[in-house]
C-alpha cells in the first residue's frame, strides 16, 4: 500500500456548517486540502467517487437523521485506503473496534487540540510511526495504532 | 351418634386390639383421628374408625366400615398426593402426606396423614394404620402468607420497573443535555475562530485569550463526561491536557508530568479549570520570550487536606507574581481560586519558578 504524502487531501462529514467552516480552515492552516464537505449520510454518497480522500473526519450525529457509523462503513466500502477520524461529543457511541475506523477526535476540541491531534495523524498516516507524542484529544483505534508497532 | 358401639368392633378385631386392652381404649378415646384398613379384603376397606375420625369426616362408623378412604377424596383433592399414598401402600411403606379432603357435607378440611403397615410375626401385613389431623389453619397461614409475599413481591417488581425506567429516562436526557452543551461549546469555539481570522493582529490577541478560556472550559467539559464517576474532577490530568495543548503552539517546549490522584468537587471544576487555563498561559508566555525552549513540568497529588498541583517552569529568569498578568486575568485567578476554596503561591526554585495551586478539601 502506498502511503498518503501531505498535503493529505481530507473530507469533512460534519452537519454544522460552522463547525465544518472552522474544521475545514484548521486543515488547511495545517497545509492539507479540503476535497468536499458534507452534511449527510446522502451528500456523502453523491460525492465523486474519483476524488479519493485521504482522510476523512466523521462526526456520528449527522444531518437528516443519519448517522456517522453510517458514513463509515460506506467510504470503508468506497475508499477502503481512507483514514476515519470520528470527530463526535458522542465518543461513547464508537464500538470498541471503532468499526474499523482509525481514531477519535472528541468534542469540544480546542484549537491546539485539534491542530496536535492533525499533526500526530498526518505523521501516523504519511512516515508512521508519529515522532509527536500522542495529543489527548486524538484517540486512535486499537487496530490503527498497531499498525505502528514493530 | 353410634360411635359408642365401637366398643363391639374392637371386640370384633382379634389380636391385641381386644376389648378391655388399654392400648386400645387409648386409640378410642384418643383425640387424634385414627382408622384401621384390612389389606386382605377386596379394595382395602376401613374395618376401625375411631370418635376422633367420625368427628373430623361427619361420617358415622357405620357409614365408614367397609368402604375404601377414598370416599374422603373430592375434586380439588391432588392426584399426585393420591398416588403416592396409594404407591407407599402398594409397597408396604410408611407415608405422610398433607392431602385435602372433604366431610361428608362436602366441607373440605387439610389432613396430614400418615400412614403405616401393621406385620404380623411373618412380615406379613395384616392392616394399614392410620392417623389424621386436621391442618387447615396451617395450611390457611401459609396460603395466605404465600399470597401476601406474591403481592409483595408484585408490587416492588412493579416500582423497580417504574424506578428503573425513570432512571433510565433520565440518563438519556442527561446523554442528550450533555451533547448539546458539548455541541454548543463545540460551535462557540468555532464561532471565535472563525472571527479570529478577520481581525487585526492586536485585537486577535484578546479575543484569542478568550477562545483559550472557552478551549478550557471544554476541555474541563469533555473530561468530565469521559470519565465513569461525573462527581469528581483530577485537577492534575487536566492541566497536563491543556499544558500539551499548549506546547503544541509553542514548538520545542518540553512537557514533564509526575501525577498522582488529585481529586477536586466537580462544582468546582469550571472554575480551577479557568485557574488552570490563567497559570499555564503565564508560564508558556515566559516560554516565548526564552532564547532556547525549556521545559514545563506538571505535578499533582492529594493529601487528606487539600489537593495540590504544581506548575514549573525552567529557562526563564524574569518571576512572576500574581502582577505579572493582565488586569482581567489577575482579578479571573483571585476570584475563581477563592470560590473554590484554593490558594495560588509564586516560588523560585533552581533555574525557574514553581507555581502552586493548593485546594482545600471540602468537608
Amino acid at each position: 500500500m502506498t502511503r498518503a504524502t501531505p498535503p493529505l487531501d481530507v473530507l469533512i462529514v460534519e452537519d454544522e456548517p460552522l463547525i465544518a467552516m472552522d474544521i475545514q480552515f484548521m486543515i488547511e492552516d495545517a497545509g492539507h486540502t479540503v476535497l468536499n464537505t458534507a452534511a449527510s449520510l446522502r451528500e456523502v454518497t453523491a460525492l465523486p467517487e474519483a476524488e479519493v480522500p485521504d482522510v476523512a473526519f466523521v462526526d456520528i450525529q449527522l444531518a437528516e437523521g443519519s448517522s456517522g457509523l453510517d458514513v463509515n462503513t460506506l467510504i470503508q466500502e468506497r475508499w477502503p485506503n481512507t483514514i476515519i477520524v470520528f470527530v463526535t461529543a458522542n465518543p461513547k457511541k464508537i464500538p470498541e473496534d471503532f468499526a474499523g475506523a482509525h481514531g477519535v477526535i472528541a468534542k469540544p476540541f480546542s484549537s491546539h487540540g485539534f491542530t496536535a491531534a492533525l499533526q500526530y495523524l498526518q505523521e501516523g498516516v504519511s512516515e508512521p510511526p508519529p515522532v509527536s507524542p500522542q495529543p489527548g484529544s486524538f484517540v486512535a483505534s486499537p487496530r490503527f495504532a498497531e499498525t505502528w508497532k514493530g | 351418634m353410634e360411635q359408642q358401639d365401637d366398643w363391639r368392633l374392637t371386640e370384633a378385631l382379634p389380636h391385641q386390639l381386644g376389648r378391655g386392652d388399654p392400648f386400645a381404649a387409648a386409640v378410642r378415646a384418643t383425640r387424634m383421628p385414627m382408622i384401621v384398613t384390612d389389606p386382605a379384603q377386596d379394595d382395602n376397606p376401613i374395618v376401625f374408625a375411631n370418635a376422633a375420625f367420625q368427628r373430623l369426616t361427619g361420617y358415622s362408623r357405620e357409614e365408614l366400615i367397609g368402604r375404601n378412604c377414598r370416599i374422603l377424596q373430592g375434586p380439588k383433592t391432588s392426584r399426585e398426593s393420591v398416588n403416592k399414598v396409594r404407591a407407599a401402600v402398594m409397597a408396604g411403606d410408611d407415608v405422610s402426606v398433607d392431602l385435602l379432603n372433604y366431610r361428608k357435607d362436602g366441607s373440605t378440611f387439610w389432613n396430614a396423614l400418615y400412614i403405616s403397615p401393621v406385620r404380623d410375626e411373618d412380615g406379613t401385613i395384616r392392616y394399614f394404620f392410620a392417623s389424621q389431623m386436621d391442618i387447615t389453619s396451617r395450611i390457611d397461614a401459609h396460603s395466605r402468607i404465600a399470597r401476601q409475599k406474591d403481592e409483595v413481591e408484585q408490587e416492588v417488581r412493579r416500582r423497580t420497573a417504574d424506578l428503573e425506567a425513570a432512571l433510565e429516562a433520565q440518563t438519556l436526557l442527561l446523554h442528550e443535555v450533555d451533547h448539546r452543551v458539548k455541541n454548543n461549546m463545540t460551535m462557540i469555539g468555532s464561532i471565535l475562530r472563525l472571527q479570529l481570522r478577520e481581525m487585526n493582529p492586536e485585537g486577535a490577541g484578546q479575543l484569542r485569550a478568550t477562545m483559550q478560556r472557552i478551549d478550557a472550559l471544554g476541555t474541563v467539559h469533555r473530561r468530565l463526561y469521559q470519565s465513569e464517576d461525573v462527581t469528581r474532577f483530577d485537577i492534575g490530568a487536566f492541566a497536563a491536557t491543556l499544558a500539551s495543548d499548549f506546547a503544541q503552539a509553542s514548538p520545542g517546549v518540553r512537557i514533564l508530568t509526575d501525577l498522582r490522584r488529585a481529586e477536586v468537587s466537580v462544582g468546582h471544576a469550571s472554575a480551577l479549570g479557568l485557574v488552570v487555563n490563567e497559570l499555564l498561559t503565564l508560564m508558556f508566555q515566559r516560554q516565548k520570550d526564552l532564547p532556547a525552549p525549556g521545559e514545563v513540568r506538571v505535578s499533582a497529588h492529594g493529601t487528606p487536606a487539600a489537593t495540590v498541583l504544581m506548575l514549573e517552569d525552567r529557562g526563564s529568569r524574569s518571576l512572576l507574581d500574581s502582577d505579572s498578568t493582565g488586569p482581567l486575568s489577575r482579578s479571573l485567578i483571585q476570584r475563581l481560586t477563592a470560590q473554590a476554596n484554593a490558594t495560588v503561591t509564586f516560588d523560585p526554585i533552581e533555574g525557574g519558578q514553581r507555581v502552586t495551586l493548593t485546594i482545600g478539601r471540602e468537608e
